[in-house]
């Protein structure tokens, strides 16, 4: 049994605790995060050992698997100390705020013969999964212009978390933090990116915690695709798809894809508070855990590979340097 | 009433505008097309007489034409028309270059008529309806828009480059790009497009990706492919509008107002559209326009920014960098 410590009890760490305790093969057995109170709150409610000295856990002889739940601009430095420990890694996307750092990681995961793994975890949304099978079994033939959308409120967390990412030289705003998702999705269809164009709000409004991008993306294929990343939208996330090609179209939008929609009567008013829960057996989390979870049983490159992780950054790199320069970037 | 005379109905949209026409009780009273079974089929459906040569119409006693040629001859039936005097509403795109646009922007101003160009989207409630609530600051500072307007391929002279002047990025982008300029009150200064064929074997484009830049730092995407599959898509395509906005965003369908039809002979689902006919609103304007002798509501020059989008996307595409408007 591979046990596991995490490093960070914010958002995205307490996602990957609960669904830790549902991959195969693995125990969850400790968190770490600087804020005490973080981790002894988030450990509690799964009875698990906490810790506020998160080097611990690298010294810690029987932990097999460290997850990086941190904000971006630690991820190269903890990345590092599990390598030279020796421990497996699994790291928040995306992979780290710049190319120079990003290369290091995989670099020394590579020496060190770890696994690592980087949570482009829109791989294992089954809509994602069955769109990329469709076009692969041809049903919409040659594939002319691709569409996707990925809006949001501002990540606002904790304070901490909305302070990083309202940084832009932390977080790469919408176009490094968002749609980096898309862009490595993207890339898993339809191959390598040629060139990028974008624009974004980045570098006027994420102080004020708006961010919006367009990003056009012409791949080696030939393929156009155009990815929308929104911080400007009050409400849930609303992820949309579609993929137009010479024999057929596939067209998803999350919003008209809900299994169940609440609506609950406020005392006092006719408005309703709306609720729309995910049902799904096992959670996109859980799969993309145990995938990581079974690379290293099985000895073999997980997926997204590292190299995968670094392509899908330098995407998202070109059209932050597009949105910033209002050029054409072309990838090497 | 006024008489008017139809200068081809080559472009789809003319009958629709035609019979818009007679609703509001103008008298078509003269068909020209150089097709002669359509130019008969049209004057038979109008109540009107046919003329095989266009000249010949413009000497008879009507006051304004409706310009529905193949792109590439609007310049030339506008500007004849202007020169006998008739008021002009010219189906889009208004031109296939910026010389033949400019070139019927003078001959009406020289000839004292109007110049109306065919916009209809403008008339769709929804958009009134967006571009007041844009006015009234609902969404705070408006900072980017996402536009598209999809298409089916739709064959005839429309992939014929000498008649049509492009493909789907001359056919969809001016009608989003004018929708943007209007609502906004402001102008694009740069244009980045992709460019390609890959939908359909032929010689022109049928897909794109345009970016614009306007005045005052707003950007824009437009997406004006014929990628909605010929023979399975429930509908047309589309007119959708995403406004992002300081204090938040909003969705603008204009032909959202559909049921879903499933019918055991058709094996698809179909949409109609039952929301208003915005044609009735453009044409209304127009003879509005010259009964009460004001300028034109969608100007020559409207038709010619928009126009200008479309001429800086293929340049853009073809040297791979954006391209700056207006031309020199």
């Amino acid at each position: 049994m591979l046990k596991v410590g995490m490093i960070g009890a914010g958002c995205i760490g307490s996602l990957h605790s609960a669904n830790w305790q549902a991959v195969k093969g693995v125990k969850l057995a400790t968190i770490a995060d600087i804020n005490s109170d973080k981790a002894r709150t988030l450990a509690g409610k799964l009875g698990l050992r906490w810790t506020d000295d998160v080097n611990s856990v690298f010294r810690d002889k029987s932990i097999d698997i460290v997850d990086i739940c941190l904000p971006t601009v630690f991820h190269k430095e903890y990345v590092l100390k599990a390598a030279k420990n020796k421990k497996h890694v699994f790291c928040e996307k995306p992979i780290a705020r710049n190319m120079a750092d990003a290369r290091a990681m995989v670099d020394a995961c590579k020496k060190a013969d770890i696994k690592f793994m980087v949570g482009h975890v829109v791989r294992f949304f089954r809509e994602f999964i069955k769109i990329k099978e469709q076009i692969e079994s041809g049903a919409v033939g040659k594939v002319g212009v691709v569409r996707t959308s990925r809006c949001v409120g501002f990540p606002r967390f904790s304070p901490e978390s909305t302070a990083w990412y309202s940084d832009f030289e932390k977080s790469g705003g919408v176009v490094l933090d968002l749609l980096a998702h898309d862009f490595d999705w993207l890339r898993w269809c339809f191959g390598e990116v040629e060139r990028v164009y974008g624009r974004g709000l980045a570098h006027k409004a994420l102080k004020e915690h708006i961010d919006y991008a367009l990003v056009t993306l012409r791949f080696k294929s030939g393929v156009i695709a155009h990815a929308e990343g929104s911080w400007a939208e009050p409400g849930g996330l609303k992820t949309a798809v579609e993929v137009a090609g010479d024999k057929g179209l596939i067209d998803f939008k999350s919003d008209g894809a809900k299994p169940i929609h609440v609506s609950i009567k406020q005392i006092g008013s006719e408005s309703a508070a709306v609720e729309t829960p995910a049902a799904a057996l096992t959670s996109h989390f859980t799969l993309e855990l145990q995938e990581f979870a079974d690379s290293i049983i099985e000895n073999r490159l997980p997926t997204p590979s590292p190299e995968d992780s670094m392509k899908s950054l330098q995407v998202a790199l070109a059209a932050l340097e597009s949105v910033k320069t209002g050029k054409v970037v072309r990838l090497r | 009433m006024i008489k008017i005379g139809i200068l081809s109905f080559a472009h789809m949209h003319v009958w629709s505008y035609a019979t818009c026409l007679k609703k509001l009780g103008a008298q078509i009273t003269g068909v020209y097309d150089d097709d002669k079974m359509r130019g008969k089929k049209g004057a038979g459906q109008f109540e009107a007489k046919y003329f095989a040569d266009y000249k010949k119409l413009l000497s008879t006693d009507i006051q304004a034409v409706v310009v529905g040629s193949e792109n590439s001859r609007h310049k030339e039936l506008t500007v004849a028309a202007a020169r006998a005097g008739k008021h002009v509403l010219c189906e889009k795109p208004m031109a296939t270059s910026i010389e033949d646009a400019r070139e019927m922007i003078r001959a009406c101003e020289e000839n004292n008529v109007k110049l109306q160009i065919a916009f209809p989207c403008r008339y769709s409630p929804a958009a009134r309806c967006v571009k007041q609530m844009l006015a009234d600051n609902k969404l705070g500072k408006i900072l980017a828009i996402k536009g598209t307007n999809h298409g089916r391929m739709p064959g005839g002279w429309f992939v014929e480059k000498g008649k049509s002047g492009g493909g789907a990025v001359i056919d969809h982008t001016v009608h989003v790009t004018d929708l943007m300029r209007w609502m906004l009150g402001k102008e694009v200064k740069r244009v980045y497009a992709e460019i390609d064929t890959r939908f359909h074997k032929l010689k022109i484009d049928d897909c794109a990706m345009i970016t614009m830049d306007f005045d005052g730092g707003i950007f824009a995407t437009l997406d004006p492919s014929w990628s909605r599959p010929n023979k399975s898509y429930p509908f047309w395509g589309d007119v959708t509008m995403k406004f992002i906005g300081t204090n938040g965003t909003l969705d603008l369908d204009l032909f959202n107002q559909k049921t879903t039809l499933y019918n055991e002979e058709q094996l698809k689902a179909a949409w109609t559209y039952w929301g208003d006919n915005i044609d009735f609103g453009l044409v209304k304007s127009f003879l509005d326009s010259i009964t009460d002798n004001t300028p034109s509501p969608v100007s020559g020059y409207d038709g010619l920014k928009a126009l200008e989008v479309a001429v800086a996307a293929y340049r853009s595409a073809k040297i791979k960098k954006p391209v700056e408007v207006p031309f020199k």
